[in-house]
């Protein structure tokens, strides 16, 4: 019961990693349809560049609020520079296009950080034990302030008049237009999102789960198996569907076999587009026709 | 020399090329010869897969793993002779893909990519893991290939080898491309509800492809595994698959030949930056090539989509034009009217199917039909038998119903209640092509045409239930007979409509009638018995709405039932037998066209003057629609 109990834990603290990068990819397929294939390396750049500030002698605190904007940045020009100049995006030719993107960023991080996997140091606070689970202070910490980026952006998108606009902007380009947002603010708007929670989940996970420059592909696979779950539309069901995901590979590495934690993702994805292919919650199509 | 013998002519020159460079070139050069060509074959497949099916990829190098890994266990480790464990391993590819796209290619998007980018990871856990497959070391001393009397142990014998194998993969996927079932995707991909109507059965087609795109990969991994003598993990990572869609992608989508370019162009990339990267920058170490592959493919899709093959195509049409300037104004043959219909009795003819079910039985028996979005009835409750070889009119103001009626008769929508059955089967809720297969299929009020191809390659597409070549057939060239009889049938559709000078032209470069007229003439050549027709005379001018009236009555008098949606008014109670008239979702009138002219009902639902003047608040919608399509209905009784 101690083990399970253990197992469920800490999968949710990895889990909620997984959720933070599936709001991301919500993010930006509500306003353009895009599936980003660089969300996971913005996790994995913002853990590696937090690394060489704490290096460099910057406290913690003072290199992770550095490293978000820079992140932000990263994710906005790099979109710009890449998603906006087509004119007529497909399907397929935005997945070849975020997967040229991720593999350059991937070959850039691999440059300049090398092959090894490192990690940030862990955030301040003492690990505790609770009924036999011990617990991490870091994994306290991956909850806490996933549980606050994801009650945000949820807020941002859902209750303000600006962020329920900007979604819009996907179903309603006219509408939105006629209320002041161009479908160009709503797209750095999700991209500037999407950078935001990719660089909050590789700072705040680094510390367990280590960046490296390869990092980015399971990790951005796995978020979006918990996107996904929501059917790629639902912001709330991708960071549950996150965590959910998190626990059944702990509950699989725990219980089978620790190599096979990063094939539960797949298995998952296959299963829910066998069975609910417009997600978890919702019964509308999510899958254009 | 024939078009049939001059499509071969590039492949000859390939042959000749690979086996001069392979005999000559120095051996460090043969070498990287080599790589292109094993990764070419497993580029090739892809290229199908993303030419053909419009899917892509991410995870190929997960199938060119598999035709590896099970090559070296038959051969290192069960002892099977390498040409007998051959097969077997490309097999295992194609059953991995088979397993993989049964669920999800019914899906639209972006889920076969990140499926497969999953299916690379697994793939690379799986063997990891394994004891069997070596886990991290893989398995290694493996034998070269040796037979006839040959080893293969040189770079020389090998890229020999290879040259035959590369050149007649290559062929058969061209001819691929150009055979039935690749004219059936490209439609697809042009239009899927316009294939799907003509009886294309998407999802059983891109499921071929993409098992076929794995054989592709699983014979370039048996490839690897001779030549390397050594299989790990490391050939399932994501570098490799990042690798093969940069071939594709960079060669030129929708080009098999593209994928060969692609390969050699790509691998020199991989071989110069490997080489160049280290000595630029000192510390750099790993997979440091891939910053080149990212940057060449996100440069390719926003400079150059259609990759190198764009380029090449640009330069040959500049050149040509230089030598042979296009000559203006050519002559374009006036066919009388009276030669159009001596042309038109011909080709109805060769399009009459010999069976129709008897003159009155009721063909297509509607049911209850209903479609709610949300809180709006769009149908409701609709009750309607068609009989056999008649022309029946669905009229009605804008937002009536009618096109959705259609919709869910050909499978296009699903209904929200009710049933269709069309010739004793039923077809509500299933996919359009099971109608076309039954007989009935339709045109489109906004048009639905394949814009990458001629109005003939347009036409072609609706004799897909009309003949059978499947994938082997289609690659080996035994289609040639049924292809000329599909010529031949496609001609004679844009003959009865006198299309026959437009036949060879790009079908977006005509005028919209015209595009709507080969719509018609598309759903002829498909000979069915229930044609749906969605406001064809649209966009038509006055001679040309005459023609098509006569045309409709000459394919009714040939057994066929017509269903038609139609705002010209005069013209439709001309034509129809019965008339149907909707308003707002309900069957308000059926009769004869004198019934239906006459009926009360029927006036107070195009001139809304009952709703106009004692409509309530709670009725407003109503009289909206019926006020909204009062001027085109009036218009068309004038």
């Amino acid at each position: 019961m101690t083990d399970l109990l253990q197992l469920v834990f800490s999968g949710l603290a990895q889990g909620s990693v997984y959720g933070l990068v599936a709001l991301g990819f919500v993010a930006i397929f509500a306003v353009r349809e895009i599936v980003n294939l660089v969300q996971g390396e913005y996790a994995a750049l913002a853990g590696l560049a937090a690394i060489s500030a704490v290096g460099a002698g910057l406290p913690l605190l003072v290199a992770v609020l550095v490293v978000i904007p820079l992140v932000i940045g990263v994710a906005v020009l790099l979109e710009r520079m890449t998603i906006a100049p087509i004119k007529k995006m497909t399907p397929l030719t935005s997945i070849i296009l975020t997967l040229g993107v991720s593999t350059a960023v991937k070959a850039v991080m691999l440059l300049i950080w090398g092959p090894e996997a490192k990690g940030l140091p862990t955030f301040p606070g003492t690990d505790i034990t609770v009924g036999g689970v011990s617990i991490r202070s870091q994994e306290l910490w991956v909850l806490g302030i996933a549980a606050v980026v994801a009650y945000a952006v949820i807020w941002f998108y859902e209750h303000t008049v600006r962020g329920k606009s900007l979604r819009a902007c996907a179903e309603q380009p006219v509408a939105a237009r006629l209320v002041g947002i161009s479908p160009r603010t709503a797209t750095v708007v999700a991209f500037a999102v999407a950078g935001f929670t990719g660089a909050v989940a590789g700072v705040v996970g680094s510390p367990i789960y280590l960046s490296a420059w390869s990092s980015g592909l399971s990790l951005g696979l796995k978020g979006f198996v918990a996107a996904t779950l929501g059917g790629l539309t639902s912001l709330r069901v991708a960071m549950i569907g996150g965590m959910l995901l998190g626990v059944l590979e702990n509950l699989v590495a725990g219980y089978l076999s620790s190599g096979y934690r990063d094939a539960v993702a797949f298995v998952v994805l296959v299963l829910v587009l066998l069975f609910r292919p417009h997600g978890l919650a919702s019964k509308t199509s999510a899958v254009r026709v | 020399m024939s078009p049939m013998v001059k499509r071969q002519l590039p492949f000859v020159a390939l042959a000749v090329a690979l086996f001069l460079f392979g005999g000559l070139a120095p051996h460090a050069m043969v070498d990287v010869g080599i790589w292109a060509l094993i990764y070419g074959i497993a580029a090739i497949g892809l290229s199908l897969l993303m030419g053909l099916a419009g899917q892509v990829s991410l995870g190929h190098a997960a199938f060119i793993a598999v035709g590896a890994y099970t090559q070296a266990l038959l051969v290192g480790k069960a002892g099977w002779n390498p040409l007998l464990a051959a097969p077997v391993a490309v097999i295992a590819s194609m059953l991995v893909a088979l397993l993989v796209g049964l669920p999800l290619l019914r899906l639209r998007g972006h889920f076969l990519a990140l499926a497969t980018l999953g299916l690379g990871i697994i793939v690379g856990v799986f063997v990891t893991e394994q004891d069997f497959t070596g886990a991290t070391s893989g398995i290694f001393g493996l034998p070269n290939l040796e037979f006839g009397g040959r080893s293969y142990d040189t770079a020389q014998e090998y890229f020999l080898l290879l040259t035959p194998i590369v050149v007649i993969g290559l062929w058969l996927a061209s001819n691929l491309v150009h055979s039935r079932t690749g004219r059936a995707l490209s439609a697809v991909n042009d239009s899927e509800v316009a294939a799907e109507c003509l009886g294309v059965d998407t999802f059983a087609l891109r499921l071929r492809v993409f098992v076929l795109s794995a054989a592709y990969a699983g014979l370039s991994g048996v490839f690897y595994t001779h030549w390397l003598t050594i299989v790990n993990p490391s050939v399932a990572h994501f570098e490799l698959s990042v690798k093969i869609l940069l071939m594709v992608v960079l060669g030129g989508l929708g080009t098999v030949w593209g994928a060969v370019i692609g390969a050699v162009a790509v691998q020199l990339l991989d071989e110069g930056l490997r080489a160049i990267i280290p000595v630029l920058i000192p510390s750099a170490k790993g997979e440091i090539q891939l910053i080149g592959f990212g940057v060449v493919l996100v440069l390719v899709i926003i400079l150059m989509p259609g990759g190198l093959a764009q380029l090449w195509s640009k330069v040959m049409s500049a050149v040509r034009q230089r030598n042979h300037p296009i000559v203006r104004g050519e002559h374009e043959h006036k066919v009388t009217q009276e030669e159009q219909r001596d042309l038109l009795e011909e080709s109805l003819k060769l399009l009459a199917r010999a069976e129709h079910m008897p003159a009155g039985q009721t063909i297509l028996a509607i049911r209850g039909l209903t479609k709610r979005y949300g809180g709006v009835t769009a149908l409701d409750n609709l009750d309607l038998d068609v009989k056999a070889g008649e022309i029946m009119a669905l009229i009605g103001p804008n937002g009536a119903g009618k096109t959705t009626a259609f919709n869910m008769i050909t499978g296009v929508l699903p209904p929200t209640e009710g049933s269709v059955v069309l010739e004793g089967n039923e077809v509500a809720g299933k996919r359009p092509h099971i109608a076309a297969a039954i007989g009935a299929t339709r045109t489109f009020q906004n048009l639905q045409t394949f814009k990458s191809t001629t109005v003939i390659g347009n036409v072609k597409v609706a004799r897909h239930l009309r003949s059978q070549a499947g994938l082997i057939r289609g690659m080996l060239l035994l289609d040639r007979t049924e292809e000329k009889l599909i010529d031949q049938a496609s001609q004679a559709a844009i003959d009865a409509m006198g299309l026959t000078s437009l036949a060879d032209k790009q079908i977006a470069d005509l005028a919209f009638g015209k595009q709507r007229q080969v719509e018609v003439a598309r759903a002829l050549a498909l000979e069915p018995s229930v044609l749906l027709l969605d406001e064809p005379m649209a966009g038509l001018s006055g001679p040309e709405r005459d023609s098509l009236s006569w045309l409709l009555r000459r394919v009714k008098a040939s057994g066929v039932t017509v269903l038609l949606v139609e705002h010209d008014v005069a013209a439709v109670m001309a034509l129809a037998d019965r008339v149907a008239v909707l308003d707002d979702g309900k069957l308000i009138s059926l009769g004869t066209p004198a019934q239906v002219t006459s009926d009360p009902k029927v006036i107070a639902a195009y001139l809304g003057e009952e709703d106009d003047h004692s409509g309530g608040p709670a009725e407003s919608p109503t009289a909206t629609a019926a006020s909204a399509a009062t001027s085109p209905a009036a218009g068309g009784q004038a």
